[in-house]
């Protein structure tokens, strides 16, 4: 009886809502999700701006003794090494994306195609790199000494270029969102091959784009690995990432080998950037990167109502 | 079935491609030695009374790469410029350094060394992941006294002469080849020596002299810590410890492996013995009464407040003990010396710093392979390398270029004809210790005139442990020491800071007992039996 008139109550409110307490308890959940995400973030910020003598008094803090822009002044001085690498990460990214896209749109495009005769051999072969990898050091060796990847743009580039997993996520996609019957139909009304997938498989499969796109570009700007390993001798193309990374193994390798290496830890240690720097690193970092967010989200978004008003 | 023959054909092709790709490298490399070898056949016949280079052998104009490590050096153009001028004069040779940081350094050597990259020349010691006995014996480095091609005696007959006899022994190691030598050493600080560093100024305001530090021991400290702790409010804290160090200093031991779970007592008084309660006997670090004290030592302080608590945690100790050392805001620290350090503390920190040695310095199989120079079996021209390694180690204009820089630029002379280095240096700061032989450079101002010879005094009296030259090979025990390892990683900083709760020794000492302790305790005496047998 009482269920009814619940149910009754809310129907005159609105027809899919929730009752009120329940919402107020998703909304808490809610905000605190959010927080956790962004409280992180937001300490990050204030212990950019916090003074080094701040933190040696009395460690990280919400609020800090003494505020301070001498990390962001720091950076500033570090000059042409920082742009170089601030530039370097956006080539990368913006470079590493368009090929990745591109490259993962037309190989999973070929295997969505149920006419396509070597589809599955395909798929096997870019499966079978999912599983198994060549290891560290024959890759090297492969990349450096073979194909000539090192210090350069494309030493950066072309290791992340192919992702498994990407196309795997295409492939669904077009099978889920493109018909079959309209490839046929645009066949039958004369359009090419080339014509048909960039005119009207692409258009049609924007959301999923948008989503290995993003996947694409997060990879390319996070990624200081590959830069560890191929970038040697020419310090021009380090990207920020690595630049951050850097700073942040030499101090934990001195103080790792501390005991071995004595008073030159010691004498070392002091040319190392100070705490605030490299939270000042990190601000830089991640600032341009969520801006990449809210541009991927909107094609994200709209692929996941598009799927649902079709049923 | 048509298709599934094709795919099965296809992929044999592809292993067969992988495989090929594999084999490849192998196969050049194998004959890169084939041609060494024959190279040097002929120069042997050209050159065996001239220990100079002879003309022919310079005909050809190469490039050597060298990996450097602790390099921060972010502009090189003019330094580069003035060595490569100078080493195509001499050697007919350009000059390619790899600055490898702290941070890169072990990544990018082993995998560079691994894949046979066209690196020549690498950093190699007893503390990097490119280890220097273990990768000798791979047979990463080219032997230098190889009875057949024997590049030392050919191109640098008297290096080995200018290097004290104990880094000689510590380069000697079984490798690929046989045993020889398979590294030039450097000529560095090579002794240990454990030092309280104590702050002088802070002592004498609370009315102590250096003395009173001298005359006590550890568990005697107590009283000093008291006092100052009283005096100085209770953010203060008086010992500055760092993990394993504060252990030397208290008890006289050695360490055997980079994995902290052997030790080897040595005799105080004089380290070429062994302590004669254990003799020529490796103790379970954790096991010993020696260590159980001291433990209980550092539980005591901890708990009245003289330790600072950052420093029990290990990811921020080593960043704890540098803030306190520079602000000067510490009592007693720990210090493995290195000769002139006192001077360049004093002044870092803005206080008068005095170390108290707790032992005479002595040498170690770790320190005699501080730093060396190895040159790579993936190298085309090891002649060349071997020719340039002599002259770095002996021609005090090349060395003092490369560790320095040049000239008016990143560095001036002052009128004693020491070094006084300009804002420039910021640019190009190489890890002095990681080149070669320091003993050939004009003395820094901090140092002073004769600092070389006071140097070489310094470490010319070091004593040697008997140990010297022994390396425990783990391989046998390797699950047992990745199992204890682990073990000894999760109580270790608590134990050595003091901040361990009561009873956790006895705890690790039981699981230490489950994970095959003793079985490597056991498996390492039987080495270093063997090890003294041959000697």
């Amino acid at each position: 009886m009482s269920e009814t008139t619940v149910s009754l109550k809310r129907r005159k409110r609105r027809i899919n809502a929730v009752s009120v307490p329940a919402e107020a308890v998703i909304h808490i959940i809610m905000i605190l999700f959010c927080l956790f995400c962004i409280i992180p973030f937001v300490f990050v910020v204030i212990i950019s701006f916090t003074s080094e003598e701040s933190i040696r008094q009395i460690g990280y803090s919400f609020i800090p003794n003494e505020w301070s822009v001498e990390g962001y002044q720091y950076v500033m001085k570090m000059g042409a090494q920082l742009w170089r690498s601030y530039f370097n990460s956006f080539f990368i990214t913006v470079v590493g994306t368009i090929c990745s896209v591109l490259m993962c749109v037309l190989y999973s495009y070929a295997l969505f195609r149920p006419d396509f005769k070597y589809r599955n051999f395909f798929m096997f072969i870019s499966f079978f790199t999912m599983m198994f990898g060549g290891g560290l050091a024959p890759t090297y060796a492969v990349s450096k000494q073979l194909l000539g990847l090192h210090d350069n743009y494309a030493a950066l580039i072309v290791p992340l270029l192919f992702s498994p997993f990407n196309i795997v996520i295409m492939r669904t996609f077009f099978q889920s969102s493109v018909p079959t019957e309209l490839i046929e139909s645009a066949a039958i009304d004369g359009s090419g091959e080339y014509n048909t997938l960039f005119k009207i498989v692409v258009p049609i499969a924007k959301p999923g784009i948008a989503t290995i796109a993003l996947f694409n570009a997060l990879a390319y700007w996070n990624d200081w690995f590959t830069a560890m390993i191929y970038v040697r001798d020419a310090k021009e193309y380090i990207p920020l990432q690595y630049l951050l990374i850097k700073m942040q193994r030499d101090v934990q390798f001195l103080s790792q080998n501390s005991a071995s290496l004595g008073a030159e830890a010691v004498k070392a240690a002091v040319n190392l950037p100070a705490q605030s720097l490299k939270m000042v690193l990190v601000v830089m970092i991640v600032v341009p990167i969520t801006f990449a967010y809210p541009f991927f989200q909107r094609y994200i978004i709209s692929g996941l109502t598009v799927g649902s008003i079709k049923g | 079935m048509k298709k599934k023959a094709l795919a099965l054909v296809l992929s044999v092709a592809m292993m067969a491609t992988m495989l090929s790709a594999c084999g490849g490298n192998s196969g050049t490399s194998s004959t890169d030695t084939s041609s060494t070898t024959e190279s040097s056949s002929t120069e042997t016949a050209s050159s065996t009374d001239t220990a100079a280079p002879a003309e022919d052998e310079l005909a050809e104009h190469v490039t050597i790469k060298w990996y450097l490590e602790g390099s921060n050096v972010s502009d090189d153009t003019e330094v580069m410029a003035a060595v490569n001028e100078y080493l195509g004069e001499k050697l007919n040779m350009t000059l390619e350094p790899i600055w490898g940081t702290w941070g890169d350094f072990d990544e990018g050597a082993s995998l560079s060394l691994q894949s046979g990259d066209d690196v020549d020349i690498y950093f190699t010691c007893s503390w990097t992941t490119n280890e220097y006995s273990q990768y000798a014996k791979d047979g990463y480095y080219v032997r230098l006294d190889d009875p057949e091609n024997n590049l030392l005696e050919k191109y640098a007959p008297d290096l080995l002469g200018l290097i004290p006899d104990v880094l000689v022994d510590g380069a000697n190691v079984e490798g690929a080849s046989g045993f020889g030598v398979y590294a030039v050493p450097g000529y560095k600080d090579i002794a240990n020596q454990y030092c309280w560093d104590v702050n002088v100024t802070l002592l004498e305001k609370y009315g102590y002299t250096i003395d009173d530090v001298k005359n006590r021991s550890f568990d005697q400290f107590g009283e000093l810590f008291e006092t100052v702790k009283q005096g100085e409010g209770a953010n203060f804290f008086p010992l500055l410890p760092e993990s394993s160090v504060i252990e030397r200093c208290v008890n006289r031991v050695a360490a055997i492996d980079d994995n902290g779970l052997l030790s080897y007592y040595f005799n105080p008084e004089n380290p070429s013995e062994p302590l004669s309660k254990y003799g020529n006997v490796l103790q379970n670090k954790f096991a010993t009464d020696e260590f159980r004290t001291f433990a209980e030592q550092m539980s005591k302080y901890y708990a009245a407040g003289y330790v600072d608590p950052e420093c029990a945690n290990s990811q921020t100790s080593q960043e704890t003990r540098t803030a306190h050392q520079l602000e000067g805001s510490y009592l007693i620290g720990v210090q493995s010396y290195a000769y002139g350090y006192e001077a360049q503390a004093s002044q870092e920190r803005g206080i008068e710093v005095q170390f108290v040695p707790c032992e005479d310095p002595y040498i170690d199989t770790v320190s005699s392979r501080g730093a060396m120079m190895a040159i790579s079996t993936a190298s085309k021209n090891p002649e060349r390398a071997m020719m340039f390694l002599n002259l770095l180690n002996t021609d005090p204009y090349l060395m003092t270029l490369l560790e320095y820089g040049v000239e008016g630029v990143h560095y001036t002379l002052n009128d004693d004809g020491c070094v006084v280095f300009t804002d420039k240096r910021a640019d190009y700061t190489p890890w002095r210790n990681g080149m070669g032989n320091i003993t050939i450079l004009p003395p820094q101002e901090g140092e002073g005139v004769g600092y070389v010879e006071r140097f070489k005094e310094y470490y010319g009296a070091s004593h040697m442990l008997p140990t010297t030259g022994f390396t425990f090979d783990t391989d046998p025990v390797e699950t047992e020491v990745a199992a204890c390892k682990s073990i000894v990683e999760e109580y270790s900083t608590a134990l050595y800071m003091g901040s361990a709760k009561d009873g956790m020794l006895d705890e690790m000492l039981e699981r230490l007992d489950g994970a095959g302790m003793q079985k490597i305790v056991d498996e390492a005496n039987r080495q270093l039996d063997e090890f003294f047998k041959s000697k």
